[in-house]
């Protein structure tokens, strides 16, 4: 089957996070690769789907977080701010794994706009071998991001990172090359197999009530343009922002920078109905930003043709019964507000002037595309973005840019469009309520956004990231949805009853034979270490790594080279505050401390088995440390690893090893400073 | 089913000093569902086994193997010839003391030692813990005693009631461990209101039936010698 | 019972008891091997004492010499046996093959009882037999008995004459259930009862209340067993470790409140108020006096009690 997405294919069943992501990020996977301190292979999945993880660690509306499974323990993860700490920790790495496609292929193709999806779009054609070009009109790429999104949420510096990583793989951009003025589209179309329009939305909508021409009224997209370049229009001391998405948030906050004592936010909708995320909205208003809802422009008042005020009606239903927009007003209510300025936000339009006179069809000022195949009227002309979409996400620009990159590819190999699959996605749904009522609640790791009063000084970034053990920390609450435990050998199991009885979320059941449906297994992986039949595996956890290191290192070293006693030591990977223990061992450090470390995402996941084989490969002494107590995510756990050590012991005297070889430790404090006072004391 | 425990390590290790190419086969029956011979033991006491040789300074081979029932030719095939083909010296099962003669039975020159002893028949009663629940006497009777088998589950295998051990429901045998059948019996049929039963004088038991009568077979006609 | 005038058996106690005489047996246990001579003191300390006295089989499953032959030594004695047999130790085979043995060795009372588990005794690793219940025993002799043939349905060459007995123990669980077997015992033959060690009087009023209520002591003989307390220790012991006997705190404190020299006596002196106590209980046809390893004091505790002589 075709595959869809890099991470995802077709027959998947997506945990709740991912089927939210427009690009289907494995969140589950990076997050399981934080946790392990592989920051590394954490990037390596992010970018597989999206060349902007350092943009959307700022700024990505993260679906996923509102789609998170531990929403119905506590609260969900907060995968964004996990996702900027990988792009933030990986950043020498991020250069060196850069590659160029080994291959040319035959084919250009010329990209219109670098934003995010003509970027998107350009780097998958890029990688496959086509030659492409990307065409911008400003100086800087980078469309919206560039230029409209303010730099207190998003640095110059992570867009630049994106950009430059993006650009490495061979693309050719022309920046300062307006379409239409710069290049003629005819001539695009002659030097190119395929074109691209990434164009965006360029340019804000106007209102046509009295006075939105005076002096004073600005067009938000234009007002965040200026800021971005440095060129911050003139001001007055009271500002009112008339829409209520996410741009006329960041145009309100943006211009309480620029220092006016007064700035409003009058929009149509209620506070309930505001397209703005919530969150934007609240920190909006602690930077005394005032919302006025339910009211729509009547006039735009002036004095000595400058903006003076503007009148205000009360808005008394935006949508009509079919959900579409079309306000309706009470025009007998209304308001009036001093104001020295009006900045518009109320919606964009794509600027297709470089259209015009070329047979690319635009109906209505939109051009005129067909999303299943991300085509325009013209063959081997596509479309891919906002000006496809109309106004969304950066990440949704990103997933339509990756489309746009298949349908091309697809053109340029056979001269045939491509219908994109209607695709529907399975997922595992919610986590069920009696699960998620025995799951271990767990705070999520929050930030604290800079002072109100300070943020609004200057344009610095106003969130701070996570430190490595904050990072970790909240890696941990990730419920590695679905990746749980699997009857992996189905004809082994003897429907025994053992899961079901050590399960301690109830989740486990025997129907002919064992099922933990993976919609509620929370991983902690006792079934599988108490199967008498060993039929139950995790699917992301084993000790056979382990098993080879150690065969390995007592091979190749022999065991007079090692310092004696050889221990392993089985380390609770959820206590480490840092990688120092999650760095993978040098030969020469297990030769010179005689310590076998291995990380396990809860040491209760080991079987008894776990705990004898290490003898059998030459280890002196099992050290198994668990978590501190009452520490561990799983109830239940404790108890059954205490007893399986027990049984351990007492096994390990039956074959004449001696039960004080394998010792059960609790972490006391943070790893980093609990794990070597326990192995010194092993010597 | 059929209740197991493991033999004590060191016996089953006194069964293999002379052998070097040792297969270890555990049951996906029975002996799996009372944690006793399922893979997950036969990895253990694998393991177990290269430890403790390999400390004696022996080197032996031990394999590993588990098939769904030791007590069906067609599972247990691949065992013989696997002891066939990879030369295997001894075999220990830890399957109930039928995969032992099964096995036994079929390997010709090839020693097949008990991992596991056998005891009972029994339900778990609840997670690690099992109790025997039938003797397998061969004419039920417990249609006499309101389902509760007093042969099993009397430690005297009293037909008429309970004997003078009887006391605050527990047998005198072990008051901490087991429960007084005859009061089980008692209190069940005083439930269904059958305590008029316990009148009767139950006759000595025919124990031809049972083990008694010699080796015991069964026969399905619709099946038996089938060509 | 109800043809007082036919013997089943002969014997010296069924004579005793079907003339309405109040019947006295006790305990001869015999030796933990052949010491015959042993066994012949303990014959002449209780001559002349009482009715019978039981020769008990490998009581409390601790190996000592046949009760067969120990019964055999006390006929030969003059001293009239009442003959143990647990189904402990032997099957349906054993069993009926040793009651004619019995019979031929002059043997006329035998008391049926399924045995103490073989665990209390001292080879607790010894595979038990049980083929049979007391009950089942008692109805298999007393078949042997009345119809002449053996479990089989076989005919048996020559007959036996055997007064039959049987245990009962009121003070085990389900209470409700031990009348149910005493019953049970005497249809399944039981011409004779010996109870189980009487301390908690009331429950034994209420079981034997419960008996009669039953018709049951018109159907055997019910005798109260009775064991004398040799010392506050032994009185805890028993009331702790030996199942389905209770001893009252009150026995308990009423020894320990004399000396230690004295313990035994008022051990006596309990003795004999209970078998005042049991006398007056309706159903009740004599004491079985357990005086266990205390045969020398059995004269004296017949003697005080106003049993001697004998009938």
């Amino acid at each position: 089957m075709d595959k869809e997405s890099p991470q995802i294919s077709s027959g998947d069943v997506l945990s709740t996070c991912s089927a939210a992501c427009p690009v289907h990020t494995d969140t589950r996977e990076y997050v399981q690769r934080l946790s392990r301190g592989d920051y590394e292979g954490a990037l390596d999945v992010l970018l597989e789907v999206n060349p902007f993880p350092s943009v959307c660690g700022r700024i990505c509306h993260h679906p996923c977080e509102s789609e998170c499974r531990r929403r119905a323990i506590d609260e969900a993860v907060s995968l964004r701010m996990l996702k900027r700490f990988v792009v933030e920790n990986t950043k020498e790495y991020r250069i060196a794994r850069r590659k160029k496609p080994a291959d040319r292929k035959a084919g250009t193709v010329a990209v219109i706009g670098s934003g995010p999806s003509g970027l998107t779009a350009a780097l998958d054609l890029t990688l496959r071998g086509y030659r492409v070009r990307v065409y911008e009109k400003d100086s800087k790429l980078g469309g919206m991001l560039a230029h409209a999104i303010p730099r207190y949420r998003l640095p110059v510096e992570a867009l630049a990172e994106d950009i430059e990583d993006i650009l490495a793989s061979g693309i050719e951009v022309k920046t300062n090359c307006r379409v239409g003025t710069d290049i003629s589209f005819d001539e695009l179309r002659s030097e190119n197999e395929a074109i691209l329009i990434a164009a965006g939305l360029s340019e804000s909508h106007s209102l046509s009530i009295p006075g939105a021409e005076s002096n004073g009224v600005f067009p938000g997209i234009t007002f965040l343009w200026d800021i971005a370049n440095a060129m911050p229009p003139e001001m007055g001391d009271r500002v009112l922002v008339v829409g209520g998405g996410n741009v006329a948030i960041d145009i309100a906050r943006a211009a309480k920078r620029l220092g006016p004592s007064k700035v409003y936010l009058a929009c149509l909708e209620t506070r309930e109905e505001m397209p703005a995320w919530k969150w934007e909205t609240e920190e909006a208003e602690q930077e005394g930003i005032e919302v006025l809802n339910s009211w729509g422009p009547k006039a735009i008042l002036t004095e000595n043709n400058k903006v003076s005020g503007i009148d205000l009606k009360r808005c008394t239903s935006v949508f009509d019964d079919q959900h579409r927009f079309n306000p309706r007003y009470d025009e007998s209510v209304t308001t009036r507000v001093e104001v020295d300025n009006v900045i518009l936000a109320v919606g964009q339009k794509a600027d297709l002037e470089f259209l015009t006179k070329t047979s690319v069809a635009i109906e209505r000022g939109r051009l005129l595309c067909d999303r299943a195949s991300m085509s325009t009227s013209e063959r081997g002309v596509f479309a891919c973005g906002e000006v496809m979409t109309g106004p969304g996400s950066a990440i949704q620009a990103i997933a339509t840019g990756h489309e746009a990159a298949r349908v091309i590819a697809h053109f340029l190999e056979t001269g045939e469009k491509l219908k994109l699959p209607q695709r529907t996605i399975t997922t595992i749904g919610e986590l069920p309520a009696a699960t998620a009522a025995r799951a271990k609640r767990v705070d999520r790791v929050e930030v604290s956004l800079a002072d109100p009063a300070e943020r609004i000084r200057d344009f610095s970034p106003i969130e701070p990231g996570y430190s490595e053990a904050e990072a970790l920390a909240e890696s941990r609450r990730c419920l590695a949805c679905a990746s749980g435990a699997q009857l992996k050998f189905p004809e082994h199991c003897a429907g025994c009853l053992t899961c079901v009885r050590v399960c301690p979320f109830g989740v486990a059941q025997v129907r002919g034979t064992a099922v933990m449906p993976a919609q509620q297994c929370q991983t902690c992986g006792l079934c599988a270490a108490e199967c008498p039949a060993a039929a139950i595996e995790l699917s992301r956890f084993d000790t056979n790594r382990m098993k080879d290191t150690l065969r390995d290192i007592v091979k190749r070293q022999g065991t007079s080279r090692i310092a004696r006693p050889l221990v392993v030591s089985y380390c609770c990977l959820n206590e480490t505050t840092s990688r120092k223990f999650l760095w993978e061992q040098t030969d020469e450090e297990i030769r010179q401390s005689g310590i076998v470390r291995v990380m396990v995402p809860c040491v209760g996941r080991l079987s008894a088995l776990d705990l004898i084989t290490p003898f059998e490969l030459g280890a002196d002494k099992v050290a198994v440390i668990a978590c501190a107590e009452k520490d561990c995510f799983y109830s239940g756990s404790e108890e059954l690893l205490s007893r399986r050590v027990t049984r351990a012991k007492k096994f390990l005297d039956q074959i004449g090893v001696g039960q004080d070889n394998v010792q059960l430790f609790r972490t006391d404090g943070n790893a980093e400073e609990c794990w070597p006072l326990i192995w010194e004391e092993l010597k | 089913m059929i209740v197991a425990d493991p033999k004590p390590f060191g016996q089953v290790k006194g069964y293999l000093e002379n052998f070097e190419r040792i297969l270890i086969v555990g049951c996906g029956a029975c002996t799996t569902v009372c944690l006793a011979g399922g893979e997950a033991e036969v990895r253990l006491l694998a393991s177990g086994m290269r430890i403790a040789f390999g400390r004696d300074g022996q080197s032996k081979t031990i394999l590993e193997d588990c098939v769904q029932r030791q007590c069906d030719v067609e599972f247990v095939l691949p065992v013989l010839s696997r002891v066939d083909n990879e030369k295997i010296d001894a075999v220990v099962t830890i399957a109930c003391g039928v995969g032992v003669n099964f096995l036994a039975d079929r390997l010709g020159k090839t020693p097949v030692f008990p991992g596991l002893n056998t005891t009972f028949y029994g339900a778990g009663m609840e997670p690690g813990l099992w109790a025997e629940m039938c003797a397998g006497c061969g004419e039920c009777m417990t249609a006499l005693t309101g389902g509760i088998c007093p042969v099993a589950r009397c430690s005297k295998h009293l037909l008429n009631g309970p004997c003078g051990g009887s006391e605050k429901g527990k047998c005198e045998v072990d008051p901490a461990n087991i429960d007084c059948v005859w009061q089980l019996i008692y209190d069940r049929l005083k439930r269904l209101g059958r305590l008029d039963d316990l009148q009767n004088i139950i006759a000595p038991k025919d124990w031809r039936t049972a083990a008694d009568g010699g080796v015991r077979r069964t026969i399905r006609e619709h099946l038996y010698k089938l060509r | 019972m109800s043809d007082k005038s036919v013997m089943k058996s002969g014997s010296n106690l069924e004579r005793v008891l079907t003339s309405g005489h109040f019947a006295v047996t006790c305990e001869c246990g015999p030796p933990k091997g052949a010491d015959v001579e042993h066994l012949q003191k303990k014959i002449e300390l209780i001559r002349g004492c009482v009715d019978a006295a039981n020769v008990t089989d490998n009581q409390t499953a601790v190996v000592r010499m046949s009760s067969i032959a120990a019964g055999a030594i006390m006929v030969r004695s003059g001293v009239e046996p009442v003959m143990q047999m647990v189904t402990r130790d032997r099957n349906r085979i054993a069993a009926q093959s040793d009651i004619f043995g019995a019979y031929a060795l002059g043997i006329r009372n035998m008391l049926c009882l399924t045995g103490d588990h073989q665990i209390f005794g001292n080879h607790p690793m010894a595979k038990n037999v049980f083929d049979l219940d007391s009950i089942q025993l008692l109805d298999v002799v007393r078949t042997i008995r009345d119809k002449g043939t053996v479990n089989c349905g076989d005919p048996v060459e020559g007959g036996i004459r055997m007064f039959l007995g049987a245990a009962a123990n009121p003070f085990a669980d389900p209470f409700e259930f031990r009348v149910i077997r005493l019953a049970k015992k005497i249809r399944a033959g039981a011409d004779f009862i010996q109870t189980q060690c009487i301390y908690d009087m009331g429950r034994f009023r209420e079981f034997m209340k419960m008996a009669c209520d039953m018709g049951l002591d018109g159907q055997c003989y019910i005798l109260a067993g009775l064991t004398p307390l040799k010392s506050a220790g032994m009185a805890a012991y028993m009331n702790k470790n030996v199942s389905g006997i209770s001893v009252p705190d009150e026995i308990i404190n009423r020894i320990r409140g004399v000396p230690k020299g004295n313990q035994a006596e008022e051990g006596i002196n309990i003795l004999l108020e209970q078998i005042g106590q049991v006398r007056e209980i309706r159903g009740v046809a004599g004491v079985h006096i357990m005086a266990i390893e205390w045969e020398e004091r059995i004269r004296e505790i017949t003697e005080r009690a106003g049993f001697l002589p004998r009938p």
